[in-house]
């Protein structure tokens, strides 16, 4: 076995262990390379910015635990802006198996930023139906979710006063790590009730949305742990999506250089392939 | 019998898609009446479905088990799981928190599942690092090209590869919105345009699995 062959099956508790230093080491000592702000990210920022005080800003957490890491920071990060700009903020869930953690986060933050339950913010919870209940918001809020999270009666809560419907939210963005989310957010929802809608979704998912933002269909997209660590710069808040970007720079140019590293030796196995059938013929 | 369980079926598909493909275009309010109660109809269903799918789950688990196939012993724990995390669910109310004290249901909800779920996840950096490895390589020229691609959209989604290459941010942007955003709209529009047809065959009762037993 040549070289090259032996490198080519090189044992992947090896390759394992380099992702694992590339991802520990930048989180035990941060560099903290500058973060450029794209234009998916600015759309959703200056959205909420242009809102008047009062507005009403539907966040809907379509996630559950496993895309935690990515979307938790987003989630954050949108919530601390519309708290500090004094929105009116009614949050949900799509998944059920999200709504601990969406309760958790919207309740956190909330806490942090001075925000009493009701008044200033309302967590809807989760309703069974999928991509229905987006229809039946649609139709009748009060139908959708007769009472919040916590058991309370939705009608005559002071932050949903003069909200009847979908069509009475000022902007909504669906944080989506798969169906339902930004895009049935999108057909069942703003396509019909026609509301403003912007999107937040995993790093893998966001190439799969850029056609909705191309076409206006959504006004901005915040994709993956850049996208969140772009939202933190924009607000002027740290947290865990800036920390975190050391660590994924580490492992893109890891897995880079082992890309390149595979094919060089792919290529020089190629090319002794073929001088020895030269040399046989 | 027959007529029960296939002539009412096709029926109801067929006159409750034609109602609701031209109730779009109906803004009456009869009409949004009519979409209003049929959506808590299917919020309702939604909950039956719910109550269906952990039973069939059930089910199979249950015929695992009694007849010690391979892998019994996942579906036991999977039992035990299940019905162990109802049990306190129910007793929790299924509240994770009262009054902001943790409950049994909330301990786990945030122990159990949420680092469960986020190690799955977690892992699948090492496999996509190490299947990089061995499987991303430029064996043609279309291969070429989604290596290099990949390899520029990685470096500009990241603060170090646009330190190293200050082009390649520029790059990933230009790839992501005309390149990636014109196939993947090109692939939408077919998907859609074979839904719609799909639909229509379902409406028209062309199309009959979804009433189970074959096509007859």
């Amino acid at each position: 076995m040549t070289f090259a062959e032996r490198m080519l099956k090189i044992d992947r508790r090896i390759i394992f262990l380099v992702i694992g230093l590339c991802t520990l080491l930048p989180l035990l000592y941060p560099v903290g390379l500058p973060i450029k702000i794209s234009p998916e990210v600015r759309g959703v920022y200056d959205y909420i910015e242009s809102l008047p005080e009062g507005s009403v800003f539907l966040l809907s957490l379509d996630f559950d635990p496993a895309s935690k890491p990515e979307l938790h920071p987003q989630a954050i990060s949108l919530l601390r802006h519309a708290f500090r700009k004094n929105l009116r903020v009614v949050a949900m869930t799509l998944w059920v198996s999200g709504t601990g953690m969406a309760d958790q986060v919207v309740t956190q933050v909330a806490r942090e930023m001075g925000k009493e339950s009701g008044k200033d913010y309302v967590f809807l919870g989760w309703s069974p139906g999928g991509t229905a209940v987006i229809i039946n918001m649609g139709q009748d809020l009060y139908g959708a979710f007769p009472a919040d999270y916590n058991g309370k009666p939705t009608k005559g809560m002071p932050v949903l006063q003069g909200i009847a419907n979908l069509r009475d939210v000022n902007y909504a963005i669906s944080l989506g790590a798969g169906n339902p989310g930004v895009e049935a957010w999108y057909v069942f929802g703003k396509d019909k009730y026609k509301f403003e809608l912007g999107g937040g979704c995993t790093g893998v998912m966001a190439p799969g949305l850029y056609p909705l933002l191309r076409s206006g269909q959504i006004n901005g997209l915040i994709g993956g742990l850049r996208g969140a660590a772009e939202y933190e710069t924009l607000i002027g808040q740290k947290g865990k999506a800036i920390a975190g970007m050391d660590a994924q720079s580490a492992t893109h140019l890891a897995i880079i250089v082992l890309v390149i590293i595979c094919n060089l030796f792919y290529f020089s196995m190629r090319r002794q392939a073929t001088q020895q059938s030269r040399s046989g013929a | 019998m027959i007529f029960l369980r296939r002539q009412v079926p096709l029926l109801i598909t067929l006159i409750t898609g034609l109602v609701f493909a031209a109730q779009y275009y109906v803004p009456h309010p009869a009409s949004e009446q009519m979409l209003t109660s049929v959506t808590k109809w299917l919020q309702i269903i939604g909950g039956f479905a719910l109550v269906l799918g952990v039973s069939s789950l059930f089910h199979v688990h249950a015929m695992k088990i009694r007849r010690k196939e391979a892998g019994w012993g996942y579906s036991f724990v999977l039992y035990v799981s299940m019905l162990g995390t109802i049990a306190i669910g129910l007793w929790s109310n299924g509240k994770e928190a009262v009054d902001g004290t943790m409950t049994a249901f909330g301990w786990i909800y945030n122990f159990m599942m949420v680092p469960l779920q986020g190690t799955m996840f977690a892992i699948l950096a090492l496999f996509i690092a190490s299947a990089a490895y061995r499987s991303f390589r430029a064996r043609s020229r279309e291969a070429a090209v989604l290596l290099i691609a990949a390899v520029i959209v990685m470096m500009g989604r990241v603060p170090l590869g646009e330190y190293l290459i200050p082009l390649s941010g520029d790059l990933s942007q230009w790839i992501l919105n005309v390149l990636n955003a014109s196939v993947r709209r090109a692939i939408l529009i077919g998907v859609s345009l074979g839904t719609v047809a799909l639909s229509i065959k379902i409406i028209f009762g062309m199309e009959r699995s979804y009433l189970g037993g074959g096509k007859e």
